[in-house]
């Protein structure tokens, strides 16, 4: 039921970033890349959060049950993450003109990705499944700590090509109402999209033991 | 908290701090046209456009230009290529070159757009 309507909301805001958005200033329609790249951006951000928060519940229960949905949690925010660096340089290509020149916002990302991937590399090193989640909790807790840094607050101290964050330091929106509701409408379905694929893979795990 | 703890982390932080510092620079691969002076390899420079004039050369095949930089030294840029979309509406330019002759020559120009998710219509704005 849940996966039908989604389905149709997924629907509706490719529909709608296609039909409803207006050509932007300057970015003309390559905008519509913004409602792929904004989405699974927050999406991962909030995959690693969440993976934290189940680290810090299995350090203080020592159920295995945290430890598999962090894992799984870390792992979709890695994907997560990975597509928003794609989609970032397939953006950059046709807004910037380069796919890849290592500013600030790219190496910052890319510090991301490593930080998680060795995180994934860190579990399949270790065979003892209390030792696995003891440990995957930890880096986790910490990882999840350079996130605000990586994601929020390093970028906004250099010159980045990147455009400035939709909340700008004015704390004003400067977006076009039709596209802010849009955008908001693809965050939404990319959240959604994100918590059926987490109780999909749990579900499955929870199965095969 | 075990104090073996407390240690560990104390020491973690230290190390993110001391990775921070000297990781400073590394953060970002744009340097100002002094530093770009000095250095022998391929930089990037970015700053914005001086004059609305851009200098196409070698029958419409290169651009030139001045670009101001963040400390407010200006430096004269030459492309030879076709002028990228949107160069003179950029709200930043960086080139991506080295220094030759006191001119600063571009193997590649990137802009960054202005920051504005507004119409490029109008006519659907309120905020």
């Amino acid at each position: 039921m849940v996966k039908i309507a989604l389905g149709l909301w997924i629907s509706g805001v490719v529909y709608a970033v296609f039909s409803m958005v207006p050509a932007v200033e300057g970015l003309g329609y390559l905008v519509r890349i913004a409602f792929f790249h904004i989405p699974v951006a927050w999406v991962a951000v909030l995959a690693f959060f969440l993976s934290a928060g189940w680290s810090v519940q299995y350090l203080r229960t020592r159920e295995i049950q945290y430890d598999r949905k962090s894992a799984v949690a870390a792992a979709l925010g890695l994907l997560f993450c990975l597509l928003a660096t794609i989609s970032g340089a397939i953006f950059a290509k046709l807004t910037w003109g380069a796919y890849w020149n290592w500013d600030p916002r790219q190496t910052t990302i890319f510090i991301l990705l490593l930080i998680y991937g060795a995180y994934l590399v860190l579990r399949a090193s270790i065979q003892d499944e209390e030792e696995r989640a003891r440990i995957s909790a930890v880096y986790a807790l910490l990882s999840s700590l350079t996130v605000p840094f990586l994601v929020f607050i390093i970028p906004r101290f250099y010159f980045s090509l990147h455009p400035e964050p939709v909340l700008n330091k004015v704390g004003k929106l400067e977006m076009n109402v039709v596209m802010l509701y849009v955008l908001l409408a693809a965050v939404g379905a990319c959240t959604v999209l994100f918590w059926q694929l987490f109780e999909c893979i749990v579900h499955n795990k929870q199965r095969s033991v | 908290m075990k104090k073996r703890h407390v240690i560990g982390i104390g020491i973690i932080a230290i190390v993110i701090i001391f990775c921070a510092v000297s990781l400073k620079n590394s953060l970002t691969p744009y340097v100002t046209f002094a530093q770009a002076k000095t250095i022998s390899g391929s930089v990037q420079v970015r700053g914005v456009l001086v004059s609305e004039q851009m200098v196409m050369t070698d029958g419409g095949k290169a651009v030139k230009f001045k670009l101001l930089d963040e400390n407010g030294q200006e430096a004269i840029i030459v492309y030879k290529g076709t002028k990228p979309d949107g160069l003179e509406q950029a709200a930043s330019i960086v080139a991506i070159g080295k220094y030759q002759n006191n001119q600063f020559v571009a193997e590649k120009l990137l802009v960054k757009c202005p920051s504005k998710y507004q119409s490029s219509q109008g006519s659907v704005n309120n905020k």
